[in-house]
């Protein structure tokens, strides 16, 4: 009973003692141990590497493709900017943004924008780190991006309607998201103490902002999707969300014989 | 937002200083060197001497003490959170106890000690990229990530990323204001619809400006790859500051691991 307690006081001092949630999903320079440090940048340069041949694919195909992806992933981490209020914690979040990327572009591609992203937040925000930038691709650019966008492509072929499928995919990427950073929080610093019991700490100190922004996140991504569709669907095409030729795509000209 | 550009600017970078001279390659392989040192340091005073000597530096570039605190308002708040967390869940030699809310809590001597070492590690972490990036413009730290081995397509992205985020700030600071204006964030629910067509915007201006940048690379003879040029040659001046600062923190780093141990 007295462990009890003493866990919930736990909750209690980290959900007050967070600054920001929406920071809190990056792991902050200096947290995770080397070899947690290495293992997880194993698995993020995997992934990126994958992106990047993507990229180079693509871009080989069509030169358009390479300006396109920075664009729309710095208009991502613009987003990911925006501030978003959190009722129940009386402050303001910001959305992950890896759910409209990952509907946007793809989740590898998406892993690539959110590497970028993430140096940037680290040297510039000082959210995250060097060191750290291995578990945060891991968490908000693979785990988000994929949940994101394989919820998004079940939803659709489940038959519901395109702005159910993204709200659905930004809700859960965002989870995943934290998830994903509770795990290698408590993989990293539980010690001699239990793994789960670490697990279960962080993540339920999470719950009651991210359970809310989440679902804010969900609605976010779900208006973002509608106000393109309404207003340029063509872009959507030109994302392969459609599969119809892109006609923003500058076309060949003949050329002079 | 103009908060937003004033972070991501890299003006102080652009400073004539001793630290914005030296080469990004060489500012980057010491600032990868302090923070591997960082979390390899088993006590808590090589971290605080490197952020103290970060701070110390970032300070003389003329970074404001505002910016500063601004910055390293959520890695103190992490810092504060792992510093309790390690306390009263990790260690087992009971160091004090308090009763809150009618629980228990026991702080022990290793939680507490691993929580100051992990906290210290955060802060001097932090103060390292925020040194980085305020001596070093954003490009440039991308080019020297060239050298240590960053693929090419990934750099074109970065750059790209760089180049037009100020461009979309800009954008969205003045759909803030319209929306503002028409009272966009009044309520919840106007407020997350006004947030869709806020992003819905960001991404179709982010489209327009691709087809734009797309064409004006395409007249410059772009075919798929942005051509980014040889890096220079390391001057041997770089690499005797580049030695003589990997031997300062190396004993630096001994030192405190010795005498704190």
């Amino acid at each position: 009973m007295a462990k009890g307690r003493t866990d919930f006081l736990l909750l209690l001092t980290l959900a007050l003692a967070l600054p920001s949630t929406g920071q809190a999903m990056h792991i902050s320079e200096g947290i995770l141990p080397p070899k947690w440090a290495a293992l997880w940048y194993a698995i993020a340069i995997f992934f990126v590497a994958w992106g990047l041949r993507d990229l180079r694919v693509k871009s080989a195909r069509e030169p358009f493709f390479k300006p396109m992806v920075g664009l729309i992933g710095a208009a991502v981490f613009v987003i990911s900017c925006m501030p978003i209020p959190v009722p129940i914690a009386g402050t303001c979040s910001h959305p992950c943004g890896t759910g409209m990327a990952a509907i946007l572009i793809g989740p590898t591609l998406s892993v690539v924008v959110s590497s970028v992203a993430l140096l940037l937040q680290a040297l510039f925000l000082a959210h995250g780190g060097l060191t750290t930038l291995g578990g945060n691709i891991v968490s908000m650019g693979i785990a988000g991006a994929f949940t994101g966008w394989a919820v998004f492509r079940l939803s659709r072929r489940a038959g519901l309607s395109p702005w159910a499928a993204a709200f659905l995919c930004g809700m859960f990427s965002d989870w995943a998201t934290y998830a994903a950073t509770s795990f290698e929080l408590a993989s990293a610093l539980h010690g001699n103490s239990s793994f789960l019991h670490m697990f279960a700490a962080i993540g339920a100190s999470f719950l009651p902002t991210q359970l809310p922004l989440g679902i804010f996140e969900g609605v976010v991504t779900a208006g973002v999707y509608r106000f393109i569709a309404v207003r340029r669907p063509s872009l959507l095409e030109c994302l392969g969300v459609e599969a119809r030729r892109c006609p923003l795509v500058p076309q060949k000209t003949g050329g002079a014989k | 937002m103009s908060l937003l550009s004033e972070i991501f600017s890299d003006l102080f970078a652009r400073q004539d200083h001793i630290l914005t001279r030296m080469d990004p390659r060489t500012k980057l392989i010491i600032a990868l060197g302090a923070l591997c040192a960082v979390i390899f340091s088993r006590t808590a005073a090589f971290p605080l001497a490197v952020l103290v000597l970060c701070l110390a530096a970032t300070l003389a570039v003329g970074v404001p003490k505002r910016l500063l605190g601004l910055r390293l308002a959520a890695p103190l708040g992490i810092a504060l959170v792992l510093l309790v967390l390690q306390s009263v869940m990790a260690g087992t030699t009971p160091l004090w106890s308090f009763v809150a809310l009618g629980a228990k809590v026991t702080v022990t001597r290793e939680g507490l000690l691993v929580g100051l070492l992990l906290a210290s590690r955060v802060l001097a972490g932090v103060s390292v990229m925020l040194l980085l990036s305020a001596v070093t413009p954003a490009h440039r730290i991308f080019h020297a990530m060239r050298m240590l081995g960053a693929p090419q397509g990934w750099v074109e992205i970065a750059m790209l990323m760089y180049r037009y985020i100020f461009v979309l700030l800009d954008l969205t600071a003045e759909v803030v204001a319209a929306q503002k204006v028409r009272l966009g964030y009044a309520g919840m629910r106007r407020g997350l619809s006004s947030a869709g067509q806020l992003g819905g915007t960001v991404i179709l201006r982010a489209m327009d400006q691709a087809v734009s940048t797309n064409q004006a690379m395409r007249v410059r003879g772009y075919t798929g790859s942005i051509p980014l040029g040889p890096l220079p040659a390391f001057a041997a001046r770089e690499g005797w500051i580049l030695g003589a600062v990997g031997v300062a923190l190396a004993g630096l780093f001994f030192a405190t691991e010795a005498l704190c141990k």
